[in-house]
C-alpha cells in the first residue's frame, strides 16, 4: 500500500495528536498532586435550604424495593418540598459501587443518598467521595446514641461518623429442622464445628439430601462467611495491618473445611446462592446473611431453624462478623441536596421504619428504641439475629479495607475448596498479594 | 470471428475496437491550484462534507476522543472514584507485563479465543454443510441454527447457568442418572473456563453456520460437476475445491470472530463475575477498575495493551493471510 506522507501532512497529524492529548488531559483527574481528603471544616449548613428533589441510589438488599417504597411514601407525606427519587442502581453492594464511583469520575448524575457496604464506605472516605456527617447529625438532632452501637461505630473513622447502619445483618446458621429430626439430632445449632463434624455423618444419611452442609457460593463473600471458621480456630485474615492468613490458625481452619469435603465427604460449595441451595433441600445446613431469612422462609418447603455461628476449636463463641450496608451522603453534590440527603436519611432510619425494613427483610434493627414485638411475634427466627448482635466482631482489616482483597479471598478458597489445592501454599500466595495490595493502594493513604 | 477488445469489455462485439483516449499532459499541468475549490470540485467537497461530517463528528467523538483519552488515562496511577492522579508514565504497563498476572491473562485470552474461533468455525462449517442438503425441515433447522447468535448474551448466560448449576442444573441431573458426581462447573477455575468457552461456541457458532452456509450455496456448480465426472470423491471435492473456493468466506470468519472472541464480556461476566480463570485482556480491564482494585490507570493500560494485540492481528491477517484467499 502507498501511502503519501510527506512532511506537511506529517507536521498535521502530529499537532493533531498532541492538540488531542492536550485536550484529553483537560478531562478526569486532577494530576496537579491534589489531596481526595473532603474540607470537613466547610461543611457547615446553617441557613441552607434542602434541594427539593434528590436521588436514592440503593440494590434494595434483601429484596426490599417495596418498603423501601412505603417508607419514601411516608417521607414524602411529611416532607412534602422534598422529593426521593427510588434508583435501583445495581443488584449488589458491587454494582451500586460501580455506578457511584464511575459517576464520581465522571463528575455527574451522583445521588443525594446512597447505599455503602462494609467494603466501600473506606474506599469513599478514602477517595473522599463522601462526606462526614457530624455536622448534620447534630443540626437535625439525629439521635446517634439510640443506633446499636457497634454497628453504628463500624464507619467511624478519625473521630468522625462517616455513614449510618441501614441493613445491617450478621450471617446464621440455618438448618433444615426436618432433616435434623430424622437424624435424631438435636433442634438448635451445634455449638461448635466440631459437634457438627460428628452429627454431619448422620445427617447426611438420614436427609437424603446431596450435602449435610454448603458453604456459601465463593464470589458472594467468601471473605465474610469463612471469617467465622478462621476465628473459630483462633485464626484471621489480619490483625490490624499484619496479613495473618498464612497463621497455623488460619491454615488449620481452612485444612479443616476442606477435608469435609474430600476427605468426609458431607460437605459442598454453592455455585450460586447458598439460601436458595438450602431453601431447595440440597443440603441440610448452610450459613447465610439474616439478609436472606424472609426469603429462605417464603421459599422452603419445611420447618427452617436458625442459630447462631458454631464456634471452633479455640473459639467457641464469638465468632461472627458483621455486615451489611450503611447510609452515606456523597461529596461532590451541592450542600442543599446533602441536606435534603440528610433529611431523608434521619427519617429512612428512624425506630418505626428500621422495624418495618427489619420486617420485610429479616435485616437487624439498627435502633435500640425500635419496637419489634409486632416483627418478631410474625418472624420470631429475626430474634436470633438481634441476639447474636452482642457476640459479634468487627471484621478484619484485611476484608473490609483492602481494595479487591475479598475477590483475592474468594480465588484462594476456590483453590482450597474446589481444586484441593494445597492449604498452606494457598494462603501463603495471598498474604504476598494482600501485602501488595496495602502497600500499594492502601498504606499511601493512611495517616500517620 | 471479432478482434478481442482491450480497455472496455463491455462494449458490443460488432463495435469496432477504438484505442483509449489520450489526456493531454500540459492541460493538467497548467490547470491554476484555484481551480480546485472552484466549480464543481467545491460543490463536490461540500457534499463530501455534507455527507462525512456529522458521521465523522460521531466517530471522533465516541472512539477517538475516547480511545486518546484512554491512553492518557493509561499513564496516571488513578483510583476510579478519585478526584486525583498521579502521572506514572509507562509504569501501568511495565506493572502489567512483570506481574505474574500477565501470563495468566494472556493465557487464558489465547486459549479462550482459539478454542472459540477454531470451535465456531468448524462446528459452524459442518452444520452449515448439514443445513446445504435438501431434505425437509432445513428452513427450521438453519433458524434455529442462527437464533442463539441474536439472543441476549446476559440471558443465555443465566439460563445456562442454570444448566449447570452442580447442585440443581439438568447436566448435574443426567449426571446423576448416570451415577456420576456433578463437576464443579461454576466455582472450579478451569472448569469454569471451560463452561464458557462451551456457552460461547453454542451461542455464536450459529453466525459462522449461515456465513458458510451463503458460501456454500455460491460456489460454481460446473466446477463441482466436473470434478465429480472425473471421479473425485465428495470428500477429494470438498478439501479441494470447496474449502479453497470457500477460502473468502473463511478469512472472513476468521477475522470478524477473532475481533468480537477477544472482545467477548458479557457471558463471562454473568456466568463468572470474579473471573476467576476466565478473565481475558478484556475482563480483567474491567475487574481492575470496576470489579473491585479501582485501579483506573492499571485498567486503562491493559485496554490499550487489547487494543494494540487487536491491531496487529488485523494488520496481519490482511497481511499475510489474505494472500491465501481465493477470490474467485
Amino acid at each position: 500500500m502507498r501511502t503519501n506522507l510527506d512532511r506537511r501532512h506529517f507536521l498535521g497529524l502530529a499537532g493533531l495528536g498532541a492538540g488531542a492529548a492536550a485536550l484529553a488531559a483537560c478531562g478526569g483527574p486532577s494530576t496537579a498532586g491534589t489531596a481526595d481528603a473532603v474540607d470537613t471544616a466547610s461543611i457547615d449548613f446553617s441557613g441552607v435550604k434542602p434541594a427539593a428533589s434528590i436521588d436514592f441510589w440503593t440494590n434494595h438488599p434483601g429484596k426490599s424495593q417495596d418498603v423501601e417504597k412505603a417508607i419514601i411514601e411516608k417521607f414524602h407525606a411529611k416532607f412534602p418540598d422534598i422529593k426521593v427519587n427510588l434508583v435501583t442502581a445495581g443488584a449488589n453492594y458491587e454494582e451500586i459501587a460501580q455506578k457511584f464511583q464511575t459517576s464520581q469520575a465522571a463528575k455527574t448524575g451522583l445521588p443525594g443518598l446512597v447505599v455503602l457496604s462494609d467494603v466501600w464506605w473506606f474506599r469513599y472516605y478514602s477517595n473522599g467521595s463522601i462526606i462526614p456527617i457530624d455536622g448534620l447529625v447534630k443540626q437535625l438532632d439525629i439521635k446517634i446514641e439510640d443506633f446499636q452501637k457497634s454497628l453504628v461505630d463500624d464507619y467511624k473513622y478519625e473521630d468522625k461518623q462517616w455513614a449510618l447502619p441501614y441493613g445491617r445483618s450478621t450471617p446464621l446458621f440455618y438448618y433444615n429442622k426436618d432433616h435434623f429430626k430424622a437424624a435424631g439430632l438435636p433442634d438448635r445449632a451445634p455449638a461448635t464445628w466440631q459437634e457438627f463434624a460428628e452429627w454431619a455423618p448422620k445427617l447426611k444419611a438420614a436427609s437424603g439430601a446431596q450435602y449435610a452442609y454448603i458453604y456459601p457460593a465463593l464470589a458472594g463473600y467468601a471473605g465474610w462467611t469463612l471469617q467465622n471458621n478462621l476465628w473459630g480456630w483462633g485464626g484471621s485474615w489480619s490483625k490490624d495491618w499484619d496479613i495473618t492468613c498464612d497463621s497455623p490458625q488460619s491454615v488449620a481452619a481452612l485444612q479443616w473445611a476442606q477435608d469435609s469435603i474430600y476427605k468426609d465427604g458431607w460437605a459442598g460449595v454453592s455455585s450460586k446462592e447458598a439460601a436458595d441451595d438450602f431453601a431447595a433441600g440440597i443440603t441440610s445446613s448452610t450459613i447465610s446473611s439474616t439478609g436472606s431469612l424472609l426469603g429462605v422462609l417464603k421459599a422452603a418447603k419445611f420447618n427452617v431453624g436458625v442459630g447462631f455461628l458454631p464456634g471452633g476449636p479455640e473459639a467457641p463463641s464469638g465468632v461472627c462478623p458483621t455486615g451489611g450496608a450503611g447510609l452515606g451522603i456523597p461529596s461532590g453534590i451541592s450542600k442543599e441536596a446533602q441536606l435534603a440527603a440528610a433529611t431523608f436519611l434521619k427519617f429512612m432510619t428512624e425506630p418505626e421504619n428500621t422495624a418495618a425494613f427489619s420486617a420485610a427483610t429479616g435485616y437487624m434493627p439498627t435502633r435500640l428504641s425500635a419496637d419489634m414485638t409486632a416483627v418478631l411475634a410474625a418472624t420470631p427466627q429475626i430474634k436470633t439475629a438481634m441476639d447474636q448482635l452482642t457476640a459479634t466482631r468487627v471484621q478484619d482489616n484485611a476484608r473490609v479495607f483492602l481494595p479487591g482483597a475479598d475477590q483475592e479471598m474468594a480465588k484462594s478458597a476456590a483453590k482450597i475448596l474446589t481444586q484441593q489445592g494445597d492449604v498452606q501454599t494457598t494462603m501463603t500466595e495471598l498474604k504476598k498479594t494482600l501485602e501488595g495490595i496495602y502497600t500499594k493502594d492502601v498504606k499511601p493513604k493512611l495517616k500517620a | 470471428m471479432t478482434a478481442p477488445l482491450i480497455h472496455n469489455s463491455s462494449a458490443p462485439a460488432d463495435r469496432p475496437a477504438t484505442k483509449p483516449p489520450v489526456v493531454p499532459a500540459i492541460a493538467t499541468k497548467a490547470t491554476p491550484e484555484r481551480r480546485r475549490w472552484s466549480g464543481r470540485g467545491r460543490k463536490d467537497f461540500l457534499v463530501f462534507l455534507a455527507m462525512a461530517l456529522p458521521n465523522l463528528v460521531l466517530i471522533g467523538t465516541f472512539t477517538y476522543w475516547p480511545l486518546i483519552n484512554n491512553i492518557y488515562y493509561s499513564t496516571l496511577d488513578w483510583t476510579l472514584g478519585s478526584a486525583s492522579a498521579t502521572v506514572v508514565g509507562l509504569q501501568n504497563y511495565i506493572t502489567f507485563f512483570t506481574s505474574e498476572d500477565a501470563s495468566k491473562v494472556l493465557g487464558t485470552t489465547a486459549i479462550f479465543t482459539l478454542v472459540t474461533v477454531g470451535g465456531s468455525m468448524v462446528l459452524g462449517l459442518l452444520v452449515a454443510l448439514a443445513l446445504n442438503s435438501k431434505v425437509r425441515g432445513t428452513t427450521f433447522a438453519r433458524s434455529a441454527v442462527f437464533a442463539p447468535y441474536v439472543l441476549s448474551g446476559v440471558g443465555v448466560g443465566l439460563v445456562w447457568l442454570f444448566i449447570f448449576d452442580p447442585g440443581y442444573g439438568v447436566l448435574s441431573w443426567v449426571l446423576r442418572g448416570l451415577g456420576q458426581q456433578s463437576p464443579q462447573w461454576i466455582n472450579d477455575p478451569q472448569l469454569s473456563l471451560v463452561m464458557v468457552m462451551i456457552v460461547y461456541v453454542w451461542k455464536n457458532l450459529g453466525y459462522c453456520a449461515v456465513v458458510y452456509l451463503a458460501g456454500l450455496q455460491s460456489l460454481p456448480r460446473d466446477v463441482m460437476e466436473a470434478a465429480a465426472l472425473d471421479g473425485a470423491n465428495s470428500v477429494r471435492r470438498f478439501f479441494n475445491i470447496s474449502m479453497p473456493l470457500l477460502s473468502p468466506t473463511t478469512f472472513f470468519l476468521l477475522i470478524t470472530t477473532m475481533l468480537s472472541s477477544l472482545q467477548a464480556f458479557d457471558l463471562i461476566r454473568i456466568m463468572t463475575p470474579l473471573g476467576n480463570g476466565t478473565s481475558t485482556l478484556i475482563y480483567e480491564a474491567y475487574l481492575q477498575a470496576f470489579g473491585a482494585y479501582n485501579r483506573a490507570g492499571y485498567s486503562a493500560a491493559i485496554s490499550v495493551i487489547l487494543f494494540a494485540i487487536l491491531l496487529i492481528i488485523t494488520v496481519l491477517q490482511l497481511r499475510f493471510v489474505e494472500r491465501k484467499v481465493h477470490y474467485s
